[in-house]
């Protein structure tokens, strides 16, 4: 069997149904579901999930305390299983009861699960008995938790991480709202929808929680190595979204999904952040979508979505009658000119009417867009001015600072106010999210008062290394003469006849 | 006239001036081939006096505490009035003394004046050496920029190399299992008090020594003097004296120059928990030593290569301090000869080695690579016989170099 954690998205309830089919007798059935086990990448296919008609009672019961209610057979947190562990006498390879046809489960992607280090076991997640003695056949057992259907993973996982009381004893700011948000997401409301038979939205293949996490085997959040963790959260949608035969057909609010999202996130400013230089705080997918409720935002919405991060911006464009005019006519804020996945690094050039300028799209003199304006283009040109003249000016600056510490000058707090220009600039650039001249032109004022500074701090340093020369120059006038005094002074001082013997020394 | 006499015979009176200005105006120079080597010792002092005087300068606005000592030298070299020139002199005057110190030992071995009755003499000028090599490396940390800080991290740690009581040295210098704010407070406490009151204690009986002995003489020309009834001489007071200030003078114009020319740098405050930067170098006298470790291998034989090192080094600095009892004869004085060869064309090679492994203000670095050729090649004169080709070759290499120190220094002063 192929050794992977990711695909163990299926296997938690396939095993078990094939467990119950295997109980049960029903060999058709369960060979076909060993069969799905044996191919967890099959299994992983959202679409492929069909658990097996076990019609065992799934009434569920209370979370056990795991740590309270420890067995004798219980082993030790994180260890590895004890060859007595109860569960294993049929579901290990070998097992004294075990068959060619009882599903088994990874007992190295067990012993790793986040759920098995903080003390739990088999029958905390799947109910039933505990030990060998007080077992049940799992269809008759009325604390065996079943997967029957799709939606059961939900609210399999949902019976511990929905029970604050329950969640408190590991973590005491642990969330349990995630089932709740999980059914008000895109892939929430389809499943629901095909659970009821609703026809408009149902979708039985969607996302649920072992899709993402896993089965067994699921790593906490904050292990690199879990499929969502920040960095690898992105690739884990890709599994579905960038499935062109999966996503075919699927919409949402009568819109194809599309299946190129990742690849467009890889190669914008966002994917960059994280994949190339590792910044885990860039956003990915459920940062603005959402993770256990995700959704694309609405277009009424793209700005607060990116106003998580972008807070200031977010604010400045919601004050702009531009953002009014997007949601009207339907375009989604921030992403008409940055980009939705494939954000675009921004840069100067997108100001002003000049080539590549995004402005120049709707402010085009010979086809306005949207009621645009040439007071609006004009605008636009004296901005990009504005930033231009301001970075021309650190620019100077800058240069003048290096030609003075290379001269050996002591300009440090040139140089550290000179980042104040840099920060005037970036702000500027935030406040060009007014589309107003007045904040942008005090914003580069401001700045363009430190480069004055800082270049008469450092044209002072110059000044100060040429009077140095001159003031070495000068200093040494005296020192020669004093030496050519002296010089003339022992020329015009003979040498008396006096010996030195040696020898008395 | 007669208040002066009287104020004169006041301190006469008081201080008896007159036993200082006899042994002054009895004092003779001899006259020989070699008397300029007589300068070294008066140039070294001067430049010390003005050590003294820069010191004292800076420590009225140097603040000895890691958060406090960078800030204040950047303080001392931008807002002080002539600040800079203090700071630079300083830094200047300190590897100007060095050398000097270098070329006074190099002289006086050459002249072989260490000779029965002037082995303490001797001694006591080895140690003076050590004092000062020991004020470079307590000085360099004081400004606690990054190289500084992380050179005296290698440098310390080289101490602790020395075995059975590296250990112990180790935490004795740095104050602790590493450099810290404590090891800043012992390296300013050792810098402008420990050392200066045993540098004046070992000064005032080098002197005492000097004066008492008299100037030594090589033994070649003292046998020629023998047969002529003795040497030509100068009285110190004022023929030999006014020729000593004409070299201060000239020391102080090239001080001047250096420091308003080359302002001393003072690069980024120390970040102990920063990686070590890739350039890290002591101050140049130490080069030598510390790129001879970094080639050794880790191991020589059963025994550690920075050990080895160590203890090679400790070795080398026993046998400048016996010279005077290991010259015993003809061979050993020939062996002694070959070793200082060998000693000098290693400190040249090592030194010149380090200091342009990684060179990045190339001009600079050609210039102060420049000065050290110029300084250390005629030391190779006296090796030579007149007229040989040895002779030519130092002489053809001193004047390249100091042919590409012209131009380096005018294309950096005018470029």
């Amino acid at each position: 069997m192929k050794r992977d954690s990711r695909p163990t998205a299926m296997l938690l309830a396939v095993i078990l149904a094939a467990a119950a089919m295997s109980t049960l007798g029903i060999p058709a059935l369960r060979g076909e579901l060993v069969a799905v086990v044996q191919e967890p990448e099959a299994a992983q296919a959202p679409a492929a999930d069909a658990p097996a008609a076990a019609d065992a009672s799934t009434a569920p019961a209370e979370p056990t305390d795991a740590a309270a209610n420890a067995s004798s057979q219980t082993p030790p947190a994180g260890g590895p299983l004890p060859d007595d562990y109860s569960c294993l006498t049929c579901h290990k390879k070998g097992g004294d009861l075990w068959n060619e046809t009882t599903p088994t489960v990874d007992e190295s992607h067990l012993t790793n699960d986040v759920h098995w280090k903080k003390g739990l076991r088999c029958h905390d997640c799947h109910g039933g008995s505990e030990t060998l003695e007080s077992f049940k056949n799992h269809r008759d057992d009325p604390d065996f938790r079943s997967l029957r259907v799709r939606q059961d993973s939900i609210t399999f996982c949902g019976h511990c991480h929905s029970n604050l009381d329950y969640m408190r004893k590991f973590s005491p700011s642990a969330r349990t709202d995630q089932e709740t948000e999980y059914w008000t997401s895109g892939h929430g409301q389809r499943l629901k929808a095909s659970a009821a038979g609703e026809n408009a939205q149902a979708d039985a293949g969607v996302a649920t929680c072992i899709s993402c996490h896993g089965g067994h085997g699921i790593l906490a959040v904050k292990d690199v190595n879990s499929p969502v963790y920040p960095t690898n959260v992105a690739q884990t949608c890709s599994k579905c979204h960038s499935d062109a035969k999966l996503m075919e057909g699927r919409t949402y609010d009568g819109r194809r999904l599309g299946h190129d999202q990742y690849e467009q996130w890889t190669k914008g400013v966002h994917g960059v952040a994280m994949l190339s230089k590792g910044d885990i705080s860039a956003p990915t997918c459920n940062d603005c979508h959402g993770n256990h409720g995700a959704l694309p935002p609405s277009v009424g919405s793209v700005a607060n979505a990116c106003g998580t991060c972008h807070g200031k911006v977010s604010k400045l464009f919601a004050e702009t009658r531009m953002k009014h005019k997007f949601e009207v006519a339907g375009m989604p804020g921030c992403a008409v000119c940055h980009g939705t996945h494939q954000t675009f690094n921004p840069g100067d050039s997108m100001i002003g009417m000049g080539d590549g300028a995004l402005c120049a799209k709707c402010h085009n003199p010979a086809n306005p867009q949207l009621g645009a304006t040439l007071a609006g283009a004009d605008l636009a040109k004296n901005i990009h001015a504005k930033l231009d003249e301001l970075k021309r000016n650190i620019e100077l600056a800058g240069d003048k600072v290096r030609e003075a510490e290379r001269l050996g000058m002591e300009v440090r707090g040139s140089r550290y106010d000179l980042h104040q220009a840099f920060d005037a600039l970036t702000n500027a650039r935030t406040l060009i999210h007014t589309f107003k001249p007045g904040p942008v032109d005090e914003a580069v004022d401001e700045g363009l008062k430190v480069t004055a500074s800082v270049q008469e701090s450092a044209a002072a340093a110059l000044r100060e290394h040429t009077y140095r020369r001159w003031w070495l120059a000068g200093s040494l006038v005296p020192i020669l003469i004093v030496v050519g005094l002296l010089v003339a002074t022992i020329r015009r001082t003979p040498l008396p006849e006096s010996r030195y013997d040696p020898s008395h020394h | 006239m007669n208040t002066r006499r009287r104020f004169v015979g006041f301190l006469e009176e008081r201080l008896g001036l007159d036993v200082l200005l006899g042994l002054a105006r009895n004092k003779l120079v001899p006259i020989h081939a070699s008397t300029p080597f007589y300068y070294f010792g008066g140039m070294a002092i001067f430049l010390f006096l003005v050590q003294i005087g820069t010191g004292i300068l800076l420590s009225l606005y140097y603040k000895p505490s890691p958060d406090q000592a960078f800030e204040s030298v950047q303080a001392i070299v931008t807002e002080v009035d002539f600040g800079w020139l203090i700071r630079s002199a300083h830094s200047w005057s300190a590897n100007l003394l060095v050398g000097v110190l270098f070329l006074h030992l190099l002289t006086t071995f050459m002249m072989r004046a260490y000779r029965r009755p002037r082995e303490l003499t001797w001694m006591t000028g080895i140690v003076l050496l050590g004092l000062f090599l020991a004020f470079g490396f307590s000085g360099y940390l004081l400004p606690w920029n990054e190289l500084a800080f992380f050179a005296t991290r290698v440098g310390t740690a080289i101490v602790g190399v020395v075995p059975v009581v590296g250990k112990q040295l180790l935490l004795l210098a740095r104050s602790g299992e590493d450099v810290t704010g404590d090891t800043l407070a012992r390296f300013y406490s050792l810098h402008v008090v420990v050392l200066p009151m045993l540098t004046f204690a070992v000064l005032g009986v080098h002197l005492f020594l000097v004066q008492k002995h008299g100037m030594s003489v090589p033994e070649k020309i003292v046998a020629d003097a023998r047969s002529k009834g003795g040497l030509r001489a100068m009285p110190f007071l004022p023929h030999f004296l006014l020729r000593d200030m004409v070299g201060w003078y000239l020391a102080l114009a090239i001080l001047a120059a250096l420091a308003a020319l080359f302002p001393w740098e003072l690069g980024d405050k120390a970040d102990p928990f920063k990686p070590a930067p890739d350039n890290i170098k002591p101050e140049w006298y130490f080069l030598f030593m510390f790129q001879a470790l970094k080639v050794l291998p880790a191991h020589l034989g059963p025994f550690e290569g920075e050990v080895v090192g160590v203890l090679f080094f400790g070795a080398c600095g026993l046998i400048v301090l016996f010279a005077p009892f290991l010259d015993r004869g003809k061979i050993s004085r020939a062996v002694l000869a070959s070793l200082a060869a060998v000693a000098v064309a290693f400190f040249i090679a090592m030194t010149s080695w380090g200091w342009f492994s990684g060179a990045e203000q190339t001009t600079l670095r050609v210039i102060l690579g420049g000065i050290q050729t110029v300084v250390v090649l005629p030391l190779l004169i006296p090796f030579t016989a007149p007229g040989s080709n040895g002779r030519k070759l130092v002489y053809a290499g001193l004047t390249l170099a100091i042919a590409v120190l012209a131009v380096a220094t005018w294309w950096e002063t005018l470029g």
